[in-house]
């Protein structure tokens, strides 16, 4: 065997080459972890929402709460169901809730929509990852509500203690709520009445969330729920229902992955360009190499290690600088806004994650192999003598 | 021009590297012409389905929000308005564990013929549509893709509506533009009755036909304005900005799709600088001999940068011309394969994109060129030889 430092002293002997390859490489790793990163912080935001104690109740069919409908004796009736956690003060933790989508307006005169959740104060409890962080909890049917973390600052008059116009009427903003990073975040929360009002809604709610007692069998309750012949409910648990949501991101998937295999093909491509160049000016090295012995697959080993370790190098340089790329635009933007399937607007915050990162490093280690596997090859081929003649 | 064999004899003198350096570029410039359609594709997206003499009026707090019935009547007895139908969410599922796979909506039957003639629905089937009471329009995507047929019966579940509501499927709507179930306004609301939940009395959306795309711009307003101090105000627009407005919340995704094309960019001028500067290098003897034979060093610079830009464009046209081979069989074959598949046949590489990729290659190659050959260009003669011999 070759010791280690053989292809690495290499690397550093023809300076530009190294660098230009190395360039190449981590400029594919940065486009392909940003691409990834995006699709995947927006995976990121509808996973973290729902605990797994909760249940989500719809109307059957309905896919989201945008499109659901559920009247009040429905209800009435879940919510004293058995197997429903109940507070302190014996109030089973039921939150109705009505989800409307508004249009907002952005300083820019744009107008997204944003989804407005209508609540009873009972809701902090049962989605106990929403905190309010500045300001309090409104009151009710008094023209109060709280914005998520993503929505603040994103609109006119979305600032606390400010106006803000949605709807039919204005709001006066009295709280900021974090939520985890969740989609929640993305959301602006009023009274349920108010709201109800405010949309002309015949039927008051969109859908029921449960959380589920201690000790209590979530899916027992579920089937109750949707065994119950008087109302077409369904009931799935909340973070299986976020988890569906998140599917729309799968799409661009399949842009990502295009790219980064063109991309690191076009890659692969330099590389073996620079390693054949390395393996033609090193030739009376490499059959020298061969007269005192050293193997074939010593040989080929070097040379793959030479490749591979200027493919890991631009992994390093790519992935470091793709992070902090995805920070800079990120903050650059004021975050990234999705439409979600229920066409309400989803404020994600760009972060290249551990997966995007394992994605990148498969890419450049098969950059690394794919690009270095014709020229070392060829390298383990020279015959020693022909090799040593012409040098 | 007479050093023309020259720098092409150059180019094949290894001819591995001046493939896989063609390639890369190829490769790069095919993905910087098929990013570049992403904006540009959107917006023929638009032009594709909306009409330019269709006009949408919603509630002015949001799409979700409904106006009263009424207002159609109003709207409808404008002048300049050949036609309008108002245009309400069902939200009706088909298989309940699948959800709403295809949007489906209440409309008056009369308008339908007027409002979307360009849909160009069969006389006969639409005059179905107004005769029965439980018939429906489906769009061809849809009908294929549930493999329905002119006839069948189909039952769709309300999930905002208390109401199931059985179909007749009389008409096709003949293009992929309009994967919708259209169905009689008149039977939700019978339905609705019936269920003891009181008629139908708002409205989604109104459509409506101006009889002159010209007086589009003005009749926008004298909507909203009639509105202005009504229970509900108005937002009035064009089809094509009410359709772009589902598609504003991408534009963050475009900026980032901008970006990484940037990198891409940047990416081949690296190869192709890398390319260059091995190339010269193992040259250096040779270059150093023609100097000393008499040949001047802007005449040695000249031909190295054109040697770089030969690579670099003819790596740009081959990936251009992929790029643009491989949208248009997109387009002539994406409904084909799969109905869902048909907005991509709007992104297409046109011939700006197509001379934008050709000229970032020529571009690329001249400055990945300029580095290597002005060192060669400006080696001394003796040392050069000195070191070579």
């Amino acid at each position: 065997m070759l010791p280690l430092r053989y292809p690495l002293a290499n690397l550093v002997a023809r300076r530009t080459r190294t660098v230009l390859t190395v360039s190449v490489v981590a400029l594919v790793v940065v486009a392909t972890t940003l691409f990834g990163g995006l699709v995947s912080s927006l995976k990121r935001t509808f996973v973290a929402s729902g605990s797994p104690r909760n249940l989500v109740v719809l109307r059957k069919g309905a896919t989201n709460d945008g499109s659901s409908a559920v009247p009040l004796e429905a209800y009435q009736a879940v919510r004293f169901f058995d197997g429903v956690a109940r507070d302190s003060t014996a109030q089973p933790l039921a939150s109705a809730e009505l989800v409307v989508q508004p249009f907002f307006h952005t300083p820019a005169g744009g107008r997204e929509n944003v989804l407005v959740r209508g609540v009873e104060p009972v809701a902090l409890a049962v989605h106990d990852e929403v905190k309010i962080v500045e300001g309090r909890m409104f009151q009710p049917s008094s023209g109060e509500v709280i914005l998520g973390r993503g929505v603040a600052g994103r609109y006119v008059g979305a600032a606390l203690g400010s106006k803000i116009h949605f709807g039919h009427g204005d709001w006066q903003v009295v709280g900021i709520f974090d939520a985890g990073s969740s989609s929640l975040e993305s959301e602006v929360w009023a009274d349920v009445r108010e709201l109800g009002n405010d949309a002309k809604r015949s039927v008051p709610y969109s859908g029921v969330r449960l959380r589920v007692a201690d000790g209590a069998d979530i899916d027992a309750l579920a089937r109750r729920i949707e065994a119950d012949p008087r109302w077409a409910l369904e009931a799935s648990r909340e973070t299986d229902y976020y988890a569906k949501q998140a599917e729309s991101a799968n799409v661009f998937y399949v842009i990502v992955i295009g790219l980064a295999l063109l991309a690191g093909i076009g890659a692969a491509f330099g590389a073996t360009n620079t390693l054949y160049a390395a393996v033609q000016s090193r030739r009376a090295e490499i059959g020298t190499l061969r007269a005192l012995g050293f193997s074939r697959a010593a040989i080929l080993v070097s040379f793959l290690i030479e490749s591979l370790a200027i493919a890991l190098l631009g992994f390093a340089v790519g992935s470091l600088a793709g992070a902090v790329l995805g920070r800079v635009v990120s903050w650059w933007l004021g975050g990234i806004a999705f439409g979600s399937q229920t066409f309400s607007t989803n404020v994600v915050q760009l972060r290249v994650g551990a997966t995007d990162l394992v994605f990148g490093f498969a890419l450049a280690l098969a950059i690394g192999l794919l690009g270095g596997l014709a020229p070392a090859s060829r390298a383990a081929r020279l015959r020693p003598v022909e090799a040593l003649r012409k040098a | 021009m007479k050093f023309l064999p020259l720098i092409w004899r150059n180019l094949l003198r290894n001819k591995l590297r001046t493939a896989l350096t063609c390639g890369a570029i190829g490769l790069a410039i095919a993905l910087v012409c098929l990013l570049l359609t992403m904006p540009s594709g959107l917006d023929a997206l638009l032009n594709r389905v909306a009409s330019n003499t269709r006009v949408v009026v919603h509630n002015e707090a949001g799409l979700v929000y409904p106006l009263p019935y009424s207002y159609l009547q109003k709207i409808r007895t404008l002048p300049g308005v050949v036609g309008a139908a108002s245009w309400t969410w069902y939200g009706g599922v088909f298989e309940v564990e699948k959800g709403v796979t295809f949007p489906n909506f209440a409309v008056e039957p009369e308008a339908v013929g007027v409002v979307w003639e360009d849909w160009g629905i069969d006389a006969k089937q639409l005059e179905d549509f107004r005769r029965y009471r439980n018939a429906a329009i489906v769009g061809r995507g849809t009908l294929r893709r549930q493999g329905w047929k002119l006839g069948d019966q189909i039952t769709l579940k309300g999930t905002l509506y208390p109401v199931d509501l059985q179909f007749r499927i009389v008409a096709e709507v003949p293009n992929d533009r309009a994967p919708f179930l259209l169905f009689q306004r008149e039977y939700l609301d019978q339905a609705l009755r019936a269920a003891g939940r009181g008629g139908l009395d708002t409205l989604g959306i109104v459509y409506l036909r101006v009889d002159d795309p010209s007086r589009v711009g003005p009749l926008l307003g004298q909507i909203d304005s009639m509105f202005r101090n009504s229970e509900a105000q108005t937002a009035s627009e064009t089809e094509k900005s009410y359709f772009a407005s589902f598609f504003s919340m991408l534009s963050a995704f475009v900026t980032i799709i901008l970006i990484v094309t940037g990198l891409v960019a940047l990416c081949i001028v690296f190869i192709a600088a890398n390319t260059a500067s091995m190339s010269v290098r193992e040259r250096l003897g040779e270059i150093a001999v023609l100097k000393a034979l008499g040949f001047g060093r802007r005449l040695i610079f000249a031909t190295l940068v054109a040697e770089a830009v030969i690579l670099a464009g003819l790596g740009g046209a081959f990936g251009a011309l992929a790029s643009l081979g491989f949208t248009a069989l997109l387009h002539a074959r994406a409904t084909t394969w799969n109905s869902s598949l048909g907005p991509l046949g709007s992104f297409i590489v046109t011939e700006t994109i197509l001379v934008q990729g050709l000229f970032l290659a020529l571009f690329i190659g001249m400055i990945s060129g300029v580095v290597p050959a002005l060192g060669a260009a400006r080696r001394s003669v003796a040392s050069t030889l000195r070191e070579v011999f």
